[in-house]
């Protein structure tokens, strides 16, 4: 054929926006700082130290493994990164230690970032 | 030893999954693939094969538990026909763009309504622009290697993408042939073990599938589209070792068929070619220069490739087998994608299409002298009159 058609190009994605090979990147044992979530929410759970007896329901009933049991201090850590607010654990816990409230009422509530993350 | 048995392309495929020593298979019923699954689970049963065979509850379940079972490093298979392809579509987009190389084996079928079971291209035509590799073979011998080529090209780290091996339900899935199967010696020469890039592990703990943010989403849309600018000469490479190990003779793209001094030319994909070769013998034979040129690979699409062994033809009939309602020339899926790599072309053949083999009826080769006569009547006349024929209708 004499003629010689077009190419297909290259594809150059500059270093600092390539994304990791298949989105494969190395977990933290605890949290992913690379892919946070917690912009989802609208409302947060807010525990009452109180009322909670360490059952650990709000552990196991959580889909985004938000709540952490600190054996040394006995106390549930929430992880505020990737809680998207789903009330899950509001409605499982048994105590009534958790409730639902706004993000608006905090100062660093997610809704109030000018950046989402 | 190689061995030549009398075969089904269902058993084919599930012959190649075998050789290709597969380690998780998952599978859901639905005809015609269903003898696939059938003949692994007696492999299993019979402790022919090692494997993890699990029985997933839908088409959903049983990509994602390949996706899975690919990620954690295991070299995984599945199917699936009409219907069933397309139930599983959500999963077909992560699976390309996490870049797990899993196999997925279809004997098609048509889509609802109203149940039709017979062969057609729409099923797995309508996955094709979710990064999978796929391509159709043309009879159990060609499904049986194509096993064998897709895990090759879809685990070379170049690539690492799924693949879809299809063959046509009824028409190959389960009318038999003559296969050759490889000793195993011949395919551990060809095939090197499923090695996973930052797999799931207990070790080295990895995130897999996370969010994305909006202005990532660009750069990971051109990283999966640049590994496609390298994935035709990885078939290349692959092809032909294939053939040297083998014993076979494979074009890496295209088959053709007396395509060399051909005025009007074929162009067909699976089976139909059989037919089709059979057609162009007689029509030669009539005086009609006609040839063939068989796609066998539709993703990578083969442009150049195309436009090389067309570029010469005086008029083209497209013989679609599957449908694209309301698409540029109302017909098919494949004119349109083989009218585009001929645009640049000084002297740009004719193009027109047959919708043939629908349903799962068969194209005759009286159906293929007809598709002759409208071609030649095409170079007589110098133009394109329709862009497409309904055969039969």
């Amino acid at each position: 054929m004499a003629k010689e058609l077009p190419g297909y190009g290259t594809i150059n994605v500059p270093k600092e926006r390539q994304v990791p090979f298949g989105a494969v990147t190395k977990a933290p044992v605890c949290t992913q700082q690379l892919f946070i979530t917690s912009n989802w929410r609208v409302v947060r759970p807010v525990k009452d130290d109180e009322k909670c007896t360490r059952c650990l329901i709000c552990y196991m009933s959580c889909p985004d493994a938000c709540w952490i049991f600190k054996e040394e201090e006995d106390v549930m850590e929430w992880v505020s990164d990737f809680c998207k607010g789903c009330q899950i654990c509001i409605n499982e816990c048994p105590s009534d230690a958790l409730t639902a409230v706004p993000e608006l009422d905090f100062p660093d509530g997610v809704v109030r970032l000018d950046k989402p993350f | 030893m190689a061995k030549e048995l009398i075969m089904t392309g269902c058993r084919a495929a599930a012959e190649g999954a075998k050789a290709a020593e597969v380690e998780v298979i998952c599978s859901f019923p639905i005809r015609p693939y269903t003898a696939i699954m059938m003949e692994l689970a007696k492999m299993v049963a019979d402790g022919e094969l090692n494997a993890e065979f699990i029985h997933g509850e839908g088409e959903h379940a049983q990509l994602s538990v390949v996706l899975g079972a690919a990620a954690s490093g295991a070299r995984a298979y599945t199917g699936s026909s009409g219907v069933g392809v397309t139930y599983a579509m959500e999963i077909y987009s992560p699976m390309a763009g996490g870049r797990y190389p899993a196999q997925m084996a279809i004997a098609d079928r048509t889509l609802d309504p109203p149940g039709d079971f017979g062969s057609e291209h729409t099923d797995a035509m309508c996955t094709r622009d979710q990064g999978w590799l796929l391509g159709w073979a043309d009879s159990p011998q060609e499904v049986y290697d194509n096993t064998l080529i897709n895990y090759r090209v879809g685990e070379d780290h170049r690539v690492m993408l799924p693949q879809m091996v299809c063959q046509e339900g009824y028409f190959v899935s389960h009318i038999p042939d003559k296969v050759i199967l490889g000793d195993q010696s011949q395919v551990k020469k060809f095939l090197p073990p499923y090695r996973p890039i930052g797999p799931l592990s207990t070790t080295k703990p990895v995130s897999h599938g996370p969010q994305i943010r909006p202005d990532q989403g660009a750069p990971m849309d051109a990283m999966r589209a640049a590994v496609f600018l390298d994935v035709p000469k990885v078939i290349e490479e692959a092809t032909a070792d294939f053939n040297r190990i083998f014993g076979r003779n494979y074009d890496p793209f295209v088959d053709q068929y007396k395509l060399a001094d051909a005025e009007i030319a074929f162009f067909v994909m699976g089976a139909h070619a059989n037919t089709c070769r059979k057609a162009v013998d007689r029509l030669r034979k009539q005086g009609v220069k006609a040839g063939m040129a068989r796609l066998r690979w539709v993703r990578p699409w083969p442009t150049h490739q195309l436009a090389n062994a067309l570029g010469h033809v005086k008029a083209i009939g497209v013989v679609e087998t599957s449908t694209s309602y309301g698409g540029a020339m109302r017909g098919g899926n494949l004119i349109h994608e083989l009218r585009a790599s001929l645009y640049d072309l000084d002297q740009r053949p004719l193009v027109t299409s047959f919708m043939a083999g629908l349903g799962g009826e068969t194209i005759w080769p009286a159906d293929f002298d007809y598709m002759a006569k409208v071609l030649t009547e095409m170079v007589k006349e110098k133009k394109t009159k329709r862009y497409v024929y309904w055969i039969g209708m």
